[in-house]
């Protein structure tokens, strides 16, 4: 998929770990672990917006596109 | 009334559906022993073939029967199997899987395959003179469509499934 996922990378500015995360935004350690690894195929508004607020950051901080076709092309 | 647990309707059709296979193993062992018999019994049939009172011949069409009973028992062995494999999906609480799909798909398939049976067996009849009686029926190809149909909603039903469990 397109969308990368760099929350490990804001987690560790922040100086948060995933458990610590998990409680204050109310999302299992499970989901959130889905959503660090890039497995997640959706987040909804409400987790976005509630990790953004605990993380004191942008969506965009968190979520990036990456054109893997464009990727590819350049490897080439 | 529910559909998973005691008392569930997917329970009773689990009961009905592992009495069914066992009716079911019984009729095809009770066929396979035929098949091995029916030669021998129309031997000794031939070599009867002189007394009044004694009538066992073994006919074409009785050949043809056993064949087609044997090919429509293991159709519906298999049928019901997988039926059961889906039930216990239900039961576990995760119906709406990639498997179920394939598995109502296979339904599908040897349902065509009986089906087909039926239209070579009524083949062979023809070609062979026997009497044998197999109606094509409407009904059970309007039945296989429908299971295909079902297969395709729960393709996209395991697709959903899967999208909603990875969603956070």
């Amino acid at each position: 998929m397109g969308i990368s996922v760099k929350l490990d990378r804001v987690l560790l500015d922040r100086g948060m770990s995933l458990t610590e995360l998990s409680e204050r935004v109310g999302v299992t350690i499970a989901n959130l672990s889905v959503l660090k690894t890039g497995k997640a195929k959706a987040i909804r508004f409400s987790t976005l917006e509630a990790i953004c607020k605990e993380l004191d950051c942008q969506p965009g901080d968190i979520l990036f596109f990456e054109d893997e076709a464009a990727a590819v092309n350049a490897a080439e | 009334m529910r559909a998973i647990g005691k008392g569930s309707l997917s329970s009773i059709l689990a009961v009905g559906l592992h009495v069914t296979r066992i009716i079911l193993f019984i009729a095809l062992f009770g066929l396979s022993i035929a098949m091995i018999f029916m030669p021998l019994i129309g031997a000794a049939g031939a070599l009867f073939s002189g007394s009044d009172n004694i009538d066992i011949s073994v006919g074409r069409s009785d050949y043809f029967d056993v064949a087609y009973n044997f090919i429509a028992v293991l159709v519906m062995l298999y049928v019901v199997t997988r039926l059961l494999e889906i039930l216990k999906t239900l039961r576990f609480g995760s119906p709406f899987v990639k498997e179920n799909a394939d598995r109502f798909r296979q339904v599908g398939y040897a349902l065509l395959i009986g089906e087909g049976a039926k239209f070579v067996f009524s083949f062979l009849g023809l070609i062979f003179g026997t009497d044998i009686d197999i109606d094509i029926e409407l009904i059970a190809w309007l039945a296989i469509i429908a299971v295909f149909v079902l297969s395709e909603v729960f393709t996209e039903g395991a697709r959903m499934k899967e999208e909603q469990d990875l969603t956070v």
